[in-house]
């Protein structure tokens, strides 16, 4: 009987000493800042577990910490498991070391795919301004196409006539939406008379 | 004999001690410093009763240093502020810096105020008339942000007023378009797009009907 209670008092504190040894009863968080995340899927684990996926943020930056805390003197690895769809790529500085205190210092800044924004131009006569927001163009009289700046994946566009030429007026049709993976190149400005 | 001697060395030296405390090499600084985003005249900084005129950068992006020219004496107190600011800017201690327009001369072996300037920016945003479906989202192109617009609740009526959250820059464009239509109608958007002048913008105007088919 004495025996059997001994067992069971060896095996608990066993057991207590192994979750000890997982990582999540630590006193310090892990993390940092991102950039450049505007869609799910990017995915940060430290020494291979631990997943945590970064929610998105409107202007794609924040700051992000693990779910699990580590305890000091742990050491840190912190890699990509996976990333987003619609970035170029993903760093990570300062990914590794050792905890002292709760570290803030992991930044992951990601870089987002861009495409070009272009169409087709028909009758135009005279000097005409488009612009997609704070970005613009002048296309001259004769042009046939237009190029605006690169826009991130993800994002919408909306282009719009900022001036019209002289004498004529134009209309854009498929002039706004949001950005695939290809670039756009079907907006169309058509002028009259 | 002996003691009118060192009587008057005495005060020689007494003498050569005291102009070391006023005469003509006491300390004296310089207020200068440099501020950065600097693009329209107009700025005027002003200290201990001194103007100094700041022009913009010769090189666009290039930040712009100043001196003042009366030099400071030692605890003296400066105060450097802007008794105008650049046209449709407005300036202040840079993001993540200590202010520093504002101390006693000598504290520091040099004076070296920082300040940063950004460009006035203002809300874009108006009326939506005849909504009454949920779904309808505005954009200004892809840099300026998105503002959903829900239906009006019971009992309200249309236009209903929506605005922006991100600001547009003085001088530059902006192109307010339809991203997503309300589910079952069909919005356009007039007076949506121009060069944001010096005033909020309100007049851009959402008119949504039945999709016409």
């Amino acid at each position: 009987m004495k025996s059997s209670y001994l067992r069971a008092g060896a095996a608990l504190a066993c057991a207590v000493a192994l979750t000890a040894c997982g990582g999540s009863d630590g006193q310090l968080q892990l993390g940092g800042q991102f950039v450049g995340v505007t869609k799910t899927g990017l995915v940060l684990t430290n020494n291979g577990g631990s997943d945590k996926a970064i929610t998105p943020t409107s202007t794609g930056s924040g700051n992000w910490a693990f779910d699990n805390l580590i305890s000091t003197d742990d050491r840190y690895n912190v890699e990509f498991k996976s990333k987003p769809s619609n970035v170029e790529d993903c760093v990570i500085e300062n990914p590794s070391g050792r905890a002292g205190y709760h570290v803030y210092t992991v930044y992951v800044t990601c870089t987002l795919k861009r495409h070009a924004l272009s169409g087709s131009v028909s009758n135009l006569k005279g000097e005409l301004q488009l612009a997609n927001g704070s970005d613009n163009v002048i296309v001259p009289a004769g042009a046939t196409t237009f190029n605006l700046a690169t826009v991130p994946e993800d994002s919408p566009y909306g282009v719009t006539i900022l001036r019209q030429p002289a004498n004529q007026t134009c209309t854009v049709s498929n002039g706004t939406g949001t950005v695939g993976p290809n670039a756009v190149t079907n907006v169309a400005i058509t002028c009259t008379p | 004999m002996k003691s009118s001697l060192i009587r008057p060395a005495l005060a020689l030296a007494l003498a050569a001690g005291l102009a070391g405390c006023g005469g003509s090499d006491k300390a004296e600084f310089v207020v200068k410093g440099t501020i950065s985003g600097i693009v329209y005249p107009g700025a005027v900084l002003t200290t201990n009763g001194m103007d100094l005129p700041i022009a913009p950068p010769a090189k666009a992006g290039d930040p712009v240093s100043f001196a003042f020219p009366n030099k400071l004496e030692y605890g003296d107190v400066y105060n450097v502020v802007f008794k105008a600011e650049p046209d449709n800017q407005f300036c202040s201690t840079p993001s993540q810096a200590i202010p520093n327009f504002n101390d006693t001369a000598g504290r520091l072996a040099e004076i070296n105020i920082t300040y940063a300037c950004g460009i006035d920016a203002y809300q874009i945003g108006g009326k939506v008339s005849g909504l009454t479906a949920d779904g309808l989202v505005l954009a200004n192109g892809s840099t300026g942000g998105t503002v959903a617009v829900a239906k009006p609740a019971a009992g309200v009526t249309t236009p209903i007023d929506f605005g922006f959250e991100a600001f547009v820059p003085y001088d530059s464009s902006y192109g307010v378009t339809v991203l997503t239509q309300p589910t079952g109608q069909f919005c356009t958007v007039a007076n949506g797009t121009g060069i944001m002048k010096a005033a909020t913008v309100s007049n851009i105007a959402v008119t949504c009907g039945p999709v016409v088919n």
